[in-house]
């Protein structure tokens, strides 16, 4: 039994590898192997739809598409993360903060200085 | 009356918000401990919020009663006052109150607003990343810049950009791992939430947000050491500390914030650690600022409970 979100990755993967906007029924029919009840592919797509990732157009049936690229999303994510925007606390543990090119250089010479065969990076 | 226990109070709180923050965010000796250090900066912060609204109560509610316990049993049950109320005496209730109502507040506020963006940063990650095969709570996130960070939260997740991938070698890598590992085992963001909350309730407070930053850069050396101890390559201390220069340099181009450049001293600080470890702790000190700490937290709380001098 796979996870609805694995369900939605499944789903939106289909979605972000389709040409234009994608019925339910066809979604059900790209992901035959899975053997899916065309309620489930609606349910994941009102959850998708709810989470702000996918939208549907006025058309009967109505289709389906993502809001933003997989490549998008990824970007919104990283800019968040760099950025630090919003609450600093939520994303509490990026590994490290960016530094000046200035001390980016000595940390550097300071760590090849320290070196016991002085290894050049 | 209790104006010695009010007094008393005040005077601590005065200590708590100024001077003792002070001494501590320049101590050199927290990087050789940083847990006992971070146990110190709880029992400063709690303290601190314990003994300035206690205060403000104590004074308030002198009217009512000879202790805290009495006074306060005394409103709840409709006593009248024993002694004239002043204007004073409203002054600082209501300021105790406002106050109360703030610290709680934000920190509520806080909690909310993190868990809301904590989701719609997992949301996103289980959307756009698969799960890697080699660790469940570790996903990959295509982008070059070199970052690693973790979402906490019940279900926690590990990311690692390729850009970091692409950067460090299998130790490194794992140096990286180990030390987002150890903020997720150890809640590091339950250390850091009231601090959050005392900056945002009190910006006005100089001692709030240097504490806030203390916090913040004990936890990432607690974290290094915890990794230190969980890895098993030949050299821990030089493979954490150029993982750290890696991702740190790799970094700085184009990040938009201001706010990164105050973190730079603190990444520097925490590689001279590693490739200068200073000495730890020794058992006597240690015990000394733990036994500081506890102190911290029961003087105020007596002040509270005990009759008035």
């Amino acid at each position: 039994m796979a996870s609805l979100g694995d369900l939605e990755r499944t789903v939106m993967d289909v979605l972000w590898g389709a040409d234009g906007p994608v019925a339910a029924t066809e979604l059900r029919d790209a992901l035959a192997d899975r053997d899916l009840a065309l309620t489930t592919v609606h349910t994941v797509l009102s959850r998708l739809e709810g989470k702000g990732f996918v939208e549907h157009d006025d058309a009967r049936p109505r289709r389906f598409r993502p809001r933003a690229s997989r490549a998008e999303h990824a970007a919104e994510l990283m800019h968040e993360v760099l950025g630090q925007a919003g609450d600093r606390q939520a994303v509490l543990a990026r590994f490290v903060g960016g530094v000046d090119p200035e001390e980016a250089r000595l940390l550097r010479q300071l760590l090849e200085g320290s070196a016991p065969d002085a290894r050049a990076r | 009356m209790l104006p010695a226990t009010a007094a008393a109070l005040a005077v601590l709180a005065a200590l708590l918000a100024w001077p003792v923050p002070a001494l501590l965010g320049r101590a050199r000796w927290p990087r050789r401990d940083p847990l006992v250090a971070l146990v110190c900066w709880q029992a400063i912060g709690l303290a601190g919020g314990l003994s300035i609204i206690g205060a403000l109560l104590v004074h308030g509610l002198a009217p009512w009663g000879h202790s805290l316990p009495e006074a306060g049993w005394a409103v709840l049950t409709g006593h009248p006052a024993r002694d004239p109320v002043r204007g004073d005496h409203w002054v600082t209730l209501t300021l105790a109150a406002v106050l109360a109502a703030e610290l709680l507040g934000v920190l509520a506020l806080s909690w909310v607003r993190t868990a809301r963006t904590r989701r719609r940063h997992r949301e996103l990650l289980e959307l756009v990343v698969q799960p890697s095969a080699a660790a469940p709570d570790a996903r990959l996130l295509e982008h070059p810049a070199p970052v690693a960070f973790c979402i906490p939260g019940a279900r926690p997740l590990l990311v690692l950009s390729s850009g970091m991938v692409a950067e460090l070698d299998d130790g490194q890598l794992a140096a990286v791992v180990a030390h987002e590992r150890a903020h997720l085992a150890e809640h590091h963001h339950l250390y850091l939430l009231p601090f959050v909350a005392w900056e945002a309730a009190l910006p006005v407070l100089p001692a709030a947000g240097r504490a806030h930053a203390a916090v913040r850069e004990l936890v990432e050396m607690r974290a290094d050491d915890r990794a230190l101890a969980s890895l098993a390559v030949p050299d821990p201390r030089r493979t954490l500390a150029q993982a750290i220069v890696v991702a740190a340099g790799g970094a700085s181009g184009g990040v938009p914030d201001g706010a990164l450049a105050v973190g730079g001293s603190a990444v520097g600080v925490r590689v001279l650690r590693l490739l200068d470890p200073p000495a730890p702790l020794p058992a006597p000190a240690r015990a000394a600022a733990l036994l500081t700490a506890g102190l911290l937290l029961l003087v105020p709380t007596v002040l509270l409970l005990a009759p008035a001098l």
